[in-house]
């Protein structure tokens, strides 16, 4: 794992180089390159305006960038501040609707997905209804309909309490366990620490080192980074 | 190409259903034909003015915006949530969006239009029976107009604070052909004359309708980049 | 070249082409006051179109310049083509607006009537308002990107969109011929007012390119200082 880029190993998921992506004059990302592998999971901290959501856009191919290229090798979910849904729908509509443009033909899927993030009892509501933590969920239920080999979060913990914070963290576990790939911008240290492999910072468009949180306490490594902010 | 049709059919299929929950464009598009076939009707001095002179000229305006009602609607359940990044992320062309949006909209303008013309025989008496076949032609091939152009157009003003303002202003002047062709066509129908009559207004929104669903498909991915 | 010089040289360049088409207007003025023969049948209130034909068509002009600019910018993505067709589309709307308001002024002696439905001028009254819309979309779009892109889609659609309306009003007035009150010049001219007319349409040429350079010298002064602004944050 590096923040350059290396030479493409079987198990690199993602692979970014020399990202450029502007707003008019302005320079939102400037040159950003990192690459990902199955298993590792990223938490990607910076102050605000940094351009952390408009890289996590630029590496699910939601932007394209000036220059550079994204290289994506699997499938790719992502859960972002907006649900990405239709709040007249159902879940299970909802999740029929994205299924069916995936291409997936078995509908049991659905079944499946909803289950696993717990949402099987309250399938058929329309999600317009349902409260943040609840549409988190399905907004998950959506990312992982088609077995992506990495997810993309983008502040997944805001506006959820303590206890819906907590079972979001117990299921990014579990994708952790199964070995998804997953890049999270968030300033949660504290929640995420423990799910996280890797840690890097975005400011002022550029992206810092990259940090391995293994056998290290992550709060030290944390505010090691953020000393950059002062 | 199968791929863009399916996809296009699913995303067609969804706005529908979603459409058929709340029902609310639908209902304003229909009391609001009915409300402009009304007061077009009672606005006019009968003694000098028939319904018959003016019920072509208020069946299409009636129709026209109607359907602009309609048109935003597709957009807005997009931006809602963000939908759209959701389809975005998923392996559908892109065009399947257009195409998908193009027939869901040309469903419910023509659900619309379905239910007012019968409400527009009841008021403005005119026989329609004589050339009704003939009629549904016409009606169907500048709505194809209608909905191409608005369907690329709302995806655009969408995105602004006054969608309900810019859709009609960006969109009305390429009405212009169409609708002009469509009034000038339904007139002599309504009269009882054959088909061949108006062959050259129809030629004329057939030609339209080529140049502009092409165009307009064309140019939609333009309208998805961000 | 900075974007500031270059906007400040086409700015100076643009000045003058304006003032010697200016001048050039006054020139088509006179020969088309005194040294024109006057038309029988209309008399000397003919002498408008003149002026009034040729910034028609410099209007409609101004407005497939926008178009072909349009297609240009989605194909190479050059922002200074976003820039030019913008440019070109008010200089278009300020043309076509002081045909349409003056047009029915002068008209009405003439013609009979304040409005005439001809190709020329149905054509340019819907691409006025289309225009007009456009300039409207442009002021509330803040990404130039998107601005730039939803624009040319615009003026793409714009120049297809006059063959068709040129085709409505021609069956229009085959089935609907107008009563023959005076109807506006044809181009068919004997010669020394076919020259004039000539003369006005060049010199009409000219001032469009003038105003053109000055309006996107505007455009890219603008730029300039975006660019200055995000330089210095």
């Amino acid at each position: 794992m590096s923040g350059a880029v290396t030479a493409p190993a079987m198990d690199v998921v993602l692979s970014a180089s020399g990202v450029i992506r502007r707003f008019g004059y302005r320079t939102v990302l400037a040159g950003v390159s990192l690459s990902l592998r199955r298993g590792e999971v990223l938490l990607l901290v910076g102050p605000n305006g940094a351009g952390k959501t408009t890289l996590l856009r630029v590496l699910a191919g939601l932007l394209r960038p000036a220059t550079g290229h994204v290289e994506r090798h699997g499938a790719i979910g992502m859960v972002a501040h907006d649900a990405m849904l239709y709040p007249a729908l159902s879940g299970r509509a909802n999740l029929r609707f994205f299924a069916r443009l995936h291409g997936i033909a078995d509908l049991g899927r659905v079944d499946a997905v909803l289950e696993q993030v717990g949402l099987s009892r309250r399938a058929d509501d329309r999600v317009g209804t349902f409260s943040r933590g609840m549409l988190q969920r399905v907004a998950i239920a959506r990312a992982l309909v088609h077995e992506p080999e990495l997810l993309l979060f983008d502040e997944p913990l805001s506006g959820l309490d303590a206890a819906a914070s907590r079972t979001l963290v117990e299921l990014l576990a579990s994708f952790r366990e199964r070995g998804t790939a997953m890049i999270i911008v968030s300033h949660e240290m504290e929640r995420l620490g423990r799910v996280a492999t890797h840690i890097v910072r975005l400011a002022a468009g550029r992206l810092g080192p990259v940090e391995s949180l293994t056998g290290r306490d992550p709060g030290a490594v944390f505010a090691e980074l953020m000393r950059g902010d002062l | 190409m199968g791929s863009t049709l399916r996809a296009a059919w699913h995303i067609a299929v969804k706005d529908l259903a979603i459409e058929w929950r709340t029902k609310t464009a639908f209902a304003s598009g229909l009391v609001f034909a009915v409300l402009v076939l009304a007061v077009l009707f009672f606005s006019r001095d009968p003694t000098t003015v028939s319904a018959t002179d003016i019920a072509p000229g208020a069946m299409w305006v009636t129709f026209t915006f109607a359907s602009m009602l309609g048109l935003n609607r597709a957009f807005l359940i997009e931006r809602e949530l963000r939908a759209l990044d959701g389809i975005l992320l998923t392996p559908a062309p892109r065009a399947a969006i257009y195409w998908g949006k193009f027939v869901a909209n040309l469903a419910f303008v023509g659900a619309i239009e379905a239910i007012s013309l019968p409400l527009f025989v009841l008021f403005y008496d005119v026989p329609i029976w004589r050339r009704l076949g003939e009629l549904i032609l016409v009606i169907a091939m500048a709505t194809i107009a209608f909905v191409a152009v608005g369907t690329l157009l709302s995806a655009m003003v969408v995105r602004t604070r006054y969608a309900e303002l810019m859709l009609p202003l960006l969109l009305l002047p390429f009405l212009v052909p169409p609708l002009v062709a469509g009034v000038q066509a339904t007139a002599p129908l309504l009269d009882g004359r054959p088909l061949s009559d108006v062959s050259g207004w129809l030629k004329l929104i057939a030609g339209f309708d080529v140049a502009f669903v092409t165009l307009a498909a064309l140019l939609f991915e333009v309208v998805l980049d961000e | 070249m900075t974007l500031r010089e270059r906007g400040n040289r086409i700015a100076r360049v643009g000045t003058v082409v304006t003032a010697l088409a200016l001048l050039g207007l006054a020139g088509v003025y006179v020969r088309a006051i005194v040294y024109t023969p006057v038309e029988a049948a209309q008399g000397a209130a003919q002498k408008i179109f003149y002026v009034h034909v040729p910034s028609a068509w410099a209007g409609l002009m101004a407005f497939v310049i926008t178009g072909l600019l349009s297609i240009l910018y989605l194909w190479l993505k050059d922002r200074r083509l976003d820039l030019a067709a913008a440019a070109s589309a008010e200089v278009g709307v300020a043309f076509s607006a002081i045909i349409l308001t003056t047009g029915p002024i002068w008209g009405k002696p003439i013609w009979g009537t304040w409005w005439t439905w001809d190709a020329r001028l149905t054509s340019t009254l819907f691409l006025f308002l289309l225009f007009v819309g456009y300039i409207v979309l442009r002021g509330v779009l803040t990404d130039p990107g998107i601005r730039g892109r939803f624009s040319a889609v615009i003026g793409i659609m714009a120049l297809f969109l006059v063959p068709f309306i040129h085709l409505t009003v021609y069956l229009f007035r085959t089935l609907h011929p107008a009563p023959i009150v005076l109807k506006p010049s044809r181009p068919s001219l004997p010669g020394d007012m076919l020259t004039t007319l000539m003369l006005s349409v060049g010199v009409f040429t000219v001032l469009y390119t003038g105003l053109l350079m000055l309006r996107y010298a505007l455009g890219l002064l603008r730029e300039a200082r975006e660019e200055e602004l995000a330089d210095a944050s």
